[in-house]
């Protein structure tokens, strides 16, 4: 890898239920200062695809989704501030 | 035991498979739509539900299938859909989410089903038995002749001109409004091959909803064969497996054989996916999955089915007791969902 990530919070929703793991990271990332960098550890596969998409449509900027093992992932989420 | 029944085994397969791969979750496809704004897997079961609306209307006329609609009794229908709906929010999945995330190995979807089962169990022969007798019993509506409740038969109108008619207003709609939205700048694609797109990735809603209904279609053909007049269902298979197994009576029909084997197919899905494990949430959240699953058992046993026997079957056929029941359990998610989820989210 070239750059590591440094996520100032993390967030951890494996093995939560839908919605969740969705709900959660936009709600974690409403509270985030501006250019704060959230790491969020997802196995379910549905919010894996959606949380990105939501995230940007919310102003937020992801920088990368990285499949770490099975249905495990971790989301880096940049939060645009209130 | 009619040897036509494992037909229900490459449906169950293809269609595990397909749950898994298009995240075929009707709790997700109603709830997001006030929780996070989100359509597309609701754009995936309305198009599943016109497809096979035109082609349950073509088989009839072909005579290869015959319309059957369920029974309308809307008070239980209104009252086990509400009551299912709001189930579903609670388990967090629907009976074809927590069935596909079962086979995926998500121990919070195996603690709804044991609820799902256990109620409905109690529901169609146990203790609340006599409540869903009344219920149906009071508020049973059918045409003179017994027939059951079409949107068609009510208005006196042909099925299959209701049918094609609707199925072609919404193509008109959706060409008229594909027309009118702004050219979208096309995202670059990334280059895939098929077969990472058929078991790598999530599906597309169009595919989704494609794959679904041929499946509800080849389903409805293959049980009527086995000798039951009826598309795609869930809650009933689970039933009548765990009724044989406790009181040792041979109940196993092809909608049993069919649910077994859509577990196994989304399991198979999952594992080629790379998604397969088993992993549950905190203890907590598993007794709140398992009561979600009692409602929903009980929801579906009072309204004669769950979402797939309603939403997905039902309504194509233009039964009326599934668009009442179905817009119940639309009626019971969106209410726990905007208690749960949409106020506290919009007081932050």
């Amino acid at each position: 890898m070239a750059e590591e990530t440094k996520p100032d919070e993390t967030l951890d929703v494996r093995g939560e239920i839908c919605p969740n793991p969705d709900v959660k990271t936009m709600v974690k990332l409403k509270k985030m200062a501006q250019g704060q960098i959230l790491e969020v550890l997802v196995d379910y596969p549905l919010s894996v695809e959606r949380i990105p998409g939501n995230a940007e449509k919310n102003g937020h900027k992801v920088l990368k989704v990285e499949k770490v093992d099975g249905p495990n992932h971790r989301i880096y989420i940049e939060a645009k501030g209130g | 035991m009619d040897p036509l029944i494992f037909l229900g085994i490459p449906i169950g397969l293809a269609f595990g498979f397909a749950l898994q791969r298009g995240r075929f979750c009707m709790n997700s496809a109603f709830r997001d739509i006030i929780v996070l704004k989100e359509y597309t897997l609701l754009k995936a079961v309305g198009l599943a539900i016109l497809i096979q609306m035109v082609a349950f209307a073509a088989l009839d006329m072909a005579g290869v299938i015959t319309i059957s609609p369920n029974t309308f009794f809307w008070g239980a229908n209104m009252l086990g859909g509400f009551v299912f709906g709001i189930g579903m929010v609670v388990a967090g999945g629907c009976a074809s989410g927590v069935t596909y995330r079962f086979g995926e190995g998500m121990v919070g979807a195996m603690s709804a089903v044991l609820g799902l089962i256990l109620v409905g169990l109690m529901t169609t022969m146990g203790a609340f038995h006599p409540l869903v007798v009344a219920l149906r019993g009071a508020t049973t509506v059918t045409l003179a002749d017994g027939a059951n409740l079409t949107l068609a038969n009510v208005f006196g109108i042909p099925h299959y001109m209701l049918a094609f008619g609707i199925a072609g207003v919404a193509l008109i709609v959706w060409a008229i409004r594909s027309m009118r939205a702004k050219e979208s700048p096309k995202k670059e694609q990334e280059k895939v091959s098929l077969n990472t797109r058929i078991f790598k990735k999530g599906w597309g809603w169009q595919a989704t909803a494609i794959v679904i209904a041929i499946i509800g279609i080849l389903a409805f053909v293959a049980s009527t064969a086995a000798g039951r007049s009826y598309g795609l269902a869930i809650c009933g298979g689970y039933w009548t497996t765990i009724q044989s197994l406790l009181l040792g009576q041979n109940l196993i029909g092809w909608l049993s054989v069919m649910l077994l084997c859509t577990i196994l197919g989304s399991f198979i899905a999952a594992k080629i996916a790379g998604e397969a494990k088993l992993r549950a949430p905190a203890p907590k959240v598993l007794i709140q999955t398992f009561f979600g699953g009692c409602l929903m058992g009980f929801g579906a046993a009072l309204g004669g089915g769950c979402n797939i026997t309603h939403i997905l079957t039902g309504v194509p056929q233009l039964a009326l007791s599934s668009i009442i029941n179905g817009a119940f359990i639309i009626f019971g998610c969106w209410t726990l969902a905007y208690f749960w989820f949409v106020r506290p989210m919009r007081n932050l």
